[in-house]
């Protein structure tokens, strides 16, 4: 299925990355025709595709906890790597060592460092103003790189007495005003149970919280789960699905995600062996240590750091970047991309560290002239490095 | 006591370990293979479809050797108008650019939706 891409194409030719009408995504209705159509398959005369739009998004439905999002005019691969990146990869901040100082409750020490380690600890801010630890050069925990939260209980009277998450104390400085404040939720304002004490039984800890990512540990997982689809009337036939007499009657279809497809993808629609799937259902869900939006905005910083890396890592714009015509097409449309999410916005300043400020990517000089900018003419703006400096310093 | 590896052993380099080697595969012609240091399906499926769009990428594919090493190896082959590296460069570049217009877009739409939202608390 080859596609130019649609009407706007033709009105932001001139324009590869700047902002759309917004007008368009008041409506879902407006990309129904289009749910369907996949991208790529538009190249220009030097064999680079053009997606002149990039990816598209549209919100429908946000919660505290919860966001649900459709993602069109992108690749399959994008999108599973944004699902797999927020699953994973995303820090945030946990209990990962418990000093117990004293326990005479019925639990043993083990059991309760491992309730700590689970408890959702507020993680707000926490990329990029939190170190982690391993890159820190304290040595130990300071107010840059660690959380430190002391429980003292003792239970004086008969009956039980409830060890809630409420009763752990943020002693020291932090790295910011939200980090690693237990996340409660509850009207009573308890938090989760750690452990039940009886009369004369005591619980002291000592814990330190730090920053790390769900790769290493679940605990740190930012999300309690992400749900995510596409095709779904299985038009791709991606899926052979089990039945006992017919799949349609016996599998169950969310209509939501059924519906917002368009006819050509409708269940009893030919089979098109060209197709490719054109819009992806998300819908993430967090465990209330970071906001959705924040969960999928870090996301998406995890695979462009990823990508840094590698360009870095393949010593790209040290030598023959601006060579290269699409090169520096492709360079402008960054920068026009880039000032917006990470400038004017300030949801993410210093994603790529700002000037003075430390990347807990490890070696690289904030916001480094050496990356990407190397004979570059131009300056590309603010979105990865300090202002004013030439090149992109991933 | 263990052989267990270290769970941050799949995600951070060794002392002195590369993010990205390359080597050339001398049995084609513009062909190189790069291999990818403490990466996963996360980064290869990304860079593979994105190296496929490009019409002067001939073949692009990825596979992880083997499940317990956290690596994979990118193979890619260019018609010769430009290296596979400057290809996998170009489709690191495209990427980056394409996941900025998504941020740009998902903080617009998030931040309409809420709107939305609050209006109708708001009983407008
Ligand atoms: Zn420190």
């Amino acid at each position: 299925m080859t596609i130019s891409l649609h009407s706007d194409e033709e009105h932001f030719a001139d324009y590869p990355v700047i902002i759309h009408n917004i007008s368009p995504r008041f409506s879902p209705h407006a990309y129904l025709t289009m749910a369907y159509i996949g991208f790529g398959g538009a190249y220009n005369e030097d064999g680079m595709d053009i997606e002149a739009t990039g990816p598209k998004v549209t919100v429908r439905e946000a919660t505290q906890d919860h966001v649900d999002f459709v993602l069109q005019s992108t690749s399959l691969s994008l999108a599973n790597s944004l699902r797999r990146a927020m699953l994973a990869e995303v820090p945030t901040v946990c209990i990962d060592q418990v000093q117990i100082l004293s326990n005479t409750s019925v639990l043993p020490d083990e059991f309760i460092a491992h309730r700590l380690g689970l408890i959702p600890l507020d993680s707000r801010g926490c990329e990029p103003d939190m170190l982690f630890q391993r890159e820190c050069d304290c040595g130990g925990d300071c107010e840059r790189c660690a959380v430190i939260l002391e429980l003292a209980c003792k239970c004086e009277r008969e009956g039980t007495m409830m060890v809630f998450a409420r009763d752990l104390i943020i002693v020291d400085a932090r790295p910011n005003e939200y980090v690693g404040q237990p996340v409660i939720r509850d009207p009573k304002g308890n938090g989760p149970l750690i452990a039940k004490l009886r009369r004369g039984q005591e619980l002291r800890v000592r814990c330190t919280a730090i920053k790390g990512i769900a790769k290493e540990h679940a605990k740190w997982a930012p999300t309690a789960a992400v749900g995510f689809e596409y095709d779904p009337n299985n038009k791709l036939r991606h899926v052979d699905y089990w039945y006992e007499e017919n799949a349609k009657d016996e599998w169950p279809v969310d209509p939501r995600n059924a519906n917002w497809e368009s006819e050509d993808t409708a269940a009893d629609a030919a089979f098109d062996p060209d197709a490719t799937p054109g819009a992806f259902f998300f819908d993430v869900e967090g465990v209330g240590t970071l906001d959705p939006d924040q969960i999928v905005q870090e996301g998406i910083k995890v695979l462009q750091n990823k990508l840094a890396l590698v360009i870095q890592g393949l010593g790209g714009g040290s030598d023959n970047d601006n060579n290269n015509t699409n090169t520096n097409a492709t360079n402008g449309a960054v920068g026009a991309g880039g000032a917006t999410p990470f400038g004017a916005g300030g949801v993410q300043d210093q994603a790529y560290g700002g000037a003075g400020d430390h990347t807990s990517y490890g070696g690289y000089p904030a916001g480094g002239a050496t990356a990407y900018g190397g004979g570059g003419a131009t300056s590309y703006g603010t979105p990865y490095g300090a202002p004013g400096q030439n090149g992109y310093g991933y | 006591m263990t052989n267990k590896p270290e769970p941050f052993e799949q995600f951070l380099l060794a002392e002195g370990e590369k993010k990205v080697e390359m080597t050339l595969d001398t049995r084609m012609p513009n062909t190189c293979i790069f291999k990818f240091n403490k990466e996963d399906h996360t980064l290869g499926n990304l860079l593979r479809a994105r190296l496929l769009q490009d019409r002067r990428v001939t073949f692009a594919a990825y596979k992880v050797p083997h499940p317990l090493f956290p690596t994979f190896e990118l193979r890619v082959q260019t018609d010769g108008s430009l290296s596979p590296k400057e290809a996998l460069l170009q489709a690191c570049r495209d990427s980056v650019s394409d996941l900025n217009t998504l941020s740009r877009e998902f903080t617009k739409e998030y931040e309409l939706r809420k709107m939305v939202n609050e209006g109708r608390e708001n009983g407008i």
